[in-house]
């Protein structure tokens, strides 16, 4: 059975994400980016000391965003492997090779190897995976993002591992002042409550990706006691709170579908048309395109204005 | 004695958890005001004043749905456990364990797959789900025929088998189905969160048939238990009756799964706690199995539903965690009791 320890897996990662980020996002990092001198030591994620010898020319990427945030800082061309289907932006890195295993929670570590990259990037938790690659020479580097602030960290890290500490300055840089932006115009608007559905009536809480840019968009989510980043919520609470605009993180279901459930059919935000589906990829994916899912939601929450 | 208090035991626990379950939930709305509420829509008084909607929604169109819902679920894996365990004369025969299970959410899935999501309601899906399971069943039950009779033993190992089968089917489904089937991973868990009268219209009427049914078989299930070639001698027509049972306990088994996904310990635990109590004859212990799975699982989705509110957990994991150690209690006790016996 897929059931148990996908969803298993699932939730010690969220756990763990949580907990991770906590505890490692103490400094502040807007420094300027120094040129990046090679051998590069970092530490990553998961407390994993990573040193890359020389500047990667040939990089795997196992999640879709460290394919976006290499292509974004002009390093595409080096991407000799990345995960699978779900790595389909920008649309050329759709022809590089996958390297997922069945399932699509580790990589085939055979066609890693044999594609011979001198850095593996994931956002992937956990997997005895990873000691593999390293044991066979390849420095496996994690990221957990789990709010704007850490995605833009990422970055800047992604470019000091790859030597294009000055593109991803860049990157970030952009990308900050446009939410700033956008965070800026949206509270003035006044605050709106809202509710984000994943999947089931799961939704997000503090400490998710998700929550923090739904904040930055300009709404409180109704969802700020959840006592974990990704609960499933209880529809009498939803139903109670009522919230202003309900969002669902688009999977594949018209928003008819989304909207005829019990209780949820009879949301006011329902009821005056202000369900809408967002794009997850944009939510997601803690790289660079996040600046348009949270252009994405605060159109959602204010239409007025933008 | 015992047994008929036994009976009346249940009854009250069951009535008094429904009550409990329709009282209590996420959001707190005084018993006087459920009251009221629940008096009006049953024509017996007013429509009472300075309640908030919201509070009608929550009480009709979730908590009283999905208290109700869970007792049909309930009832129709407990009584499902019930006629697999008796017909396979084995305590680990269970809809999930021998495969009807597996068998009715693959066809579950592939009736989400075509209708276009695990929010489908009507009765496609349960209808499905069914025929699923009596494939599965039927399945199962020929792999194992040799000759003209069927060997209980290779009956329950080819169900292991066939459910690891479907099992992997279904695994390979949803792993290359890609992101546009996600909630139905989250529908396979099982659970109650968020069904509501549509999922009750789906499931009620067949899990209605198949309680009736399993009620029928009673008398017929004591007699297979004595063994095949006695319950035969006594005139009954096994092969025939074996039939019969296989496709009572797929209708329970499909009716479940459909509307609550793949919920486990409900059908295998429920039959063998009352089967302690009661004794082994049918006849009581179909009903006891009907009342006692509705009450186990409405207390265990008022679990799933209130301890963590607002957030819910998996009414899988709450079944697990409140069955096994009392069946593992009951189990050294009734092992104590023979020890002192003997």
């Amino acid at each position: 059975m897929p059931r148990w320890w996908r969803t298993a897996a699932v939730a010690l990662a969220l756990m763990l994400a949580a907990t991770a980020c906590g505890e490692a996002r103490e400094q502040p990092l807007r420094s300027p980016p120094a040129e990046t001198a090679f051998p590069v030591t970092l530490t990553d994620d998961e407390g994993v000391e990573v040193t890359v010898e020389a500047q990667p020319q040939r990089i795997v990427t196992f999640a879709p965003s460290h394919t976006e945030i290499l292509f974004a800082l002009g390093l595409g061309e080096r991407v000799v492997g990345v995960s699978g289907p779900f790595d389909d932006f920008p649309p050329q890195a759709s022809r590089i090779e996958p390297v997922a295993g069945a399932g699509g929670t580790e990589p085939n570590i055979e066609k890693v190897v044999a594609l011979e990259p001198d850095l593996l990037l994931t956002a992937f938790i956990g997997g005895e995976w990873k000691d593999r690659l390293r044991e066979l020479g390849v420095p496996v580097f994690t990221t957990l993002a789990s709010s704007f602030e850490d995605a833009l960290e990422d970055i800047e890290t992604v470019g000091r591992l790859t030597g294009a500490a000055e593109e991803a300055g860049t990157v970030t840089r952009r990308m900050q002042a446009k939410v700033e932006t956008i965070t800026a115009q949206a509270q003035s608007a006044g605050s709106v409550t809202c509710f984000l559905e994943l999947s089931d009536l799961f939704t997000v809480g503090p400490g998710a990706l998700e929550f923090d840019l739904l904040q930055r968009a300009g709404c409180e989510p109704i969802t700020a006691d959840a006592g974990q980043p990704y609960p499933q919520w209880s529809p009498e609470r939803l139903v109670r709170d009522d919230p202003d605009v309900f969002l669902a993180s688009e999977y594949g279901q018209p928003v008819a579908q989304v909207a005829d459930r019990p209780g949820i059919r009879d949301l006011r935000a329902v009821r005056e048309g202000r369900l809408f589906l967002v794009d997850g990829d944009l939510i997601s994916r803690p790289g660079p395109r996040l600046v348009d899912g949270i252009a994405e939601l605060a159109e959602a929450l204010h239409p007025d204005l933008f | 004695m015992r047994r008929q208090g036994t009976m009346i035991i249940l009854v009250v626990l069951l009535v008094a958890a429904v009550l409990v379950a329709v009282g209590v939930g996420a959001v707190w709305i005084p018993p006087a005001t459920t009251i009221r509420l629940v008096a009006w829509k049953l024509g017996m008084a007013e429509r009472p004043h300075g309640v908030a909607p919201s509070v009608e929604i929550i009480l009709f169109q979730l908590r009283i749905p999905r208290v109700l819902l869970a007792t049909v679920v309930g009832s129709a894996l407990a009584a499902s456990g019930a006629v697999f365990q008796a017909l396979f004369r084995n305590p680990l025969a269970d809809p999930a364990i021998i495969g009807v299970s597996s068998g009715a959410a693959l066809g579950a899935i592939a009736a989400m797959l075509v209708t276009g999501g695990a929010f489908a309601g009507g009765l496609v899906v349960p209808a499905v789900a069914f025929l699923g399971a009596l494939a599965a069943g039927l399945l199962v039950y020929r792999l194992a025929r040799v000759g003209p009779a069927v060997q209980v033993a290779t009956l329950l190992l080819a169900g292991v088998a066939v459910a690891a089968l479907i099992s992997a089917v279904m695994a390979l489904v949803l792993t290359y189905s890609g992101e546009r089937i996600r909630s139905i991973y989250f529908w396979l868990l099982g659970g109650l969160s968020a069904r509501g009268w549509e999922s009750l219209a789906a499931a009620a009427p067949l899990a209605a048939v198949g309680v009736v049914a399993a009620l029928g078989t009673a008398g017929n299930l004591n007699l297979v238990a004595l063994g095949e070639e006695r319950a035969a001698q006594l005139g009954l027509e096994v092969e025939r009756f074996k039939r019969v049972a296989l496709a009572t306990g797929a209708l329970l088994a499909g009716a479940a799964v459909a509307v609550a996904g793949v919920i486990g310990f409900v059908g295998l635990m429920t039959p063998h706690l009352l089967r302690l109590v009661l004794g082994a004859d049918h006849r009581r212990l179909l009903p006891a199995s009907v009342l006692g799975g509705a009450l186990f699982m409405v207390l265990a989705d008022l679990a799933a539903r209130t301890l963590r509110a607002p957030e819910e957990i998996p009414v899988g994991a709450v079944t697990a965690l409140l069955g096994a150690p009392f069946f593992l209690y009951l189990l050294r006790r009734q092992r104590r009791e023979a020890g002192a016996r003997a």
